[in-house]
């Protein structure tokens, strides 16, 4: 499954691709979608073969995660304090 | 909106925005400065009395445009998002240093388009200087540069820029004694459309800007990051739209000599806007796109309106502001000082492990 993180910073997004490749997984960074978001910054699309486990110590610098499913995106992480 | 339904409207929108520019100037405003961020919010500063240049003072309606089409179409599309509290003070240095530079170059990166697009090549050397700017800026943001993140807000918090817009609508309007006004022909601050005109232009820009997320800076970020050159498109479609626009109004005029309000000092052209390509990407964007985000809720962005007010009230109090003649000598070291600060600010904003 696709999923895209979006970030309070460019330098959120580059460490969170970072650490996807060292775990293995298909990422990269592009500018966040429009449809996503009216931010214009960077953001970390990146590949799981199941559903994506989400760790309770999750990268503060991640605003929300979604799920890319067809033609909409299903959110399944939001920053509370966002 | 998929990505090529994303670039048709960045395209579409900037072309739409080029003409509107352009017009601009047709219908009363300076030559090549349908609109200007930096030279608007200058003059907005003057008619507030924060500067005493008598030329350039007038509470410009496409800034209050910008802003209020931004918030308003934000609020209806349910992206009015109150937040801030990412690095206020150096966003407000760095505000402060992008005006010193755009000031130098006589104008931010929207009028060095709009420059382009009327034939002036002074302002190529600008954008050259710009994408410079942008080059070592993107150099720190692959190396961990952040001004940390944004938080939540209360919403009061986010509505007083814009309520500010409308004050100063009414304060433009009324025209009170203590606001200064340029005296007709008494400079550019003289030359301006009509306040419906002007207004409805920035009303249209504004909204346009918040929903393709258009930005100078971005554009050439984005194109030097991802490859990706969307927001790239749309900045090139203003410069084409203005350019065809300038033809046949008759307000190209090709070259570099006598250039309306414009330096043909190559070194400073270069460097004044290096300043600013250097300063927005720290940023996260041009000022054009620092109104839009202010109209949005952001107050970090409001912040560094607040910086730009201040380095051009300052840039004028001190002899700092280029004018047809040239540029100044205090400008020069303004430059200089902004240069410096900008790195610093890049350096001590930097984390320590690499990033790409």
């Amino acid at each position: 499954m696709i999923y895209i993180a979006t970030f309070y910073s460019h330098f959120g997004a580059i460490r969170f691709k970072k650490k996807c490749i060292a775990d293995g997984l298909s990422a990269s960074v592009m500018p966040v979608p429009r449809s996503l978001s009216s931010s214009c910054g960077t953001c970390v699309t990146f590949t799981v073969s199941d559903e994506y486990y989400l760790d309770e110590n999750i990268n503060e610098e991640i605003e929300q995660i979604v799920c890319v499913e067809e033609n909409k995106y299903r959110q399944i992480y939001q920053a509370s304090d966002s | 909106m998929n990505l090529k339904n994303e670039k048709t409207a960045i395209i579409l929108a900037g072309l739409l925005i080029g003409v509107i520019s352009a017009l601009l100037v047709v219908f009363g405003n300076p030559a090549n400065m349908g609109f200007c961020i930096a030279c608007f919010i200058r003059d907005t500063a003057g008619a507030l009395g924060l500067h005493q240049a008598a030329a350039v003072q007038y509470i410009r309606p496409e800034i209050i445009g910008l802003v209020i089409g931004s918030c308003v179409i934000a609020l209806v599309k349910k992206e009015f998002i109150p937040r801030g509290g990412s690095s206020p003070m150096t966003r407000f240095a760095l505000g402060f240093f992008v005006m010193i530079g755009c000031l130098m170059f006589l104008g931010c990166p929207y009028r060095m388009v709009l420059r382009i697009a009327g034939g002036d090549m002074n302002a190529v050397i600008g954008l050259i200087g710009f994408i410079a700017g942008i080059l070592v800026g993107v150099f720190f943001l692959n190396r961990g540069f952040t001004l940390k993140r944004t938080y939540s807000l209360p919403k009061i918090e986010s509505a007083i820029f814009p309520t500010a817009q409308i004050v100063l609508l009414i304060l433009l309007i009324t025209a009170p004694a203590f606001i200064f006004f340029t005296a007709v022909d008494g400079g550019p601050g003289a030359k301006h459309a009509a306040i419906l005109i002007s207004l409805g232009a920035g009303l249209i820009v504004g909204i346009l800007a918040q929903r393709t997320r258009l930005c100078m800076v971005g554009g050439i970020r984005d194109v030097i990051l991802f490859r990706e050159w969307k927001l790239f498109f749309g900045f090139a479609a203003i410069l084409v739209a203005a350019f065809i626009t300038n033809l046949i109004t008759g307000h190209f005029s090709l070259g570099f000599i006598d250039q309306p309000i414009a330096i043909t000092d190559g070194l400073w052209n270069f460097l004044g806007m290096l300043t600013v390509g250097f300063g927005c990407v720290l940023l996260g964007g041009c000022p054009l796109r620092q109104l839009i985000l202010a109209g949005e809720g952001n107050t970090d962005s409001a912040i560094t309106i607040l910086g730009l007010f201040a380095g051009a009230a300052i840039a004028h109090n001190f002899a700092m502001a280029s004018s047809s003649k040239g540029p100044t000598f205090n400008g020069k070291i303004g430059v200089i000082i902004g240069i410096i600060v900008i790195l610093i600010i890049a350096v001590t904003n930097t984390k320590k492990e690499k990033l790409a």
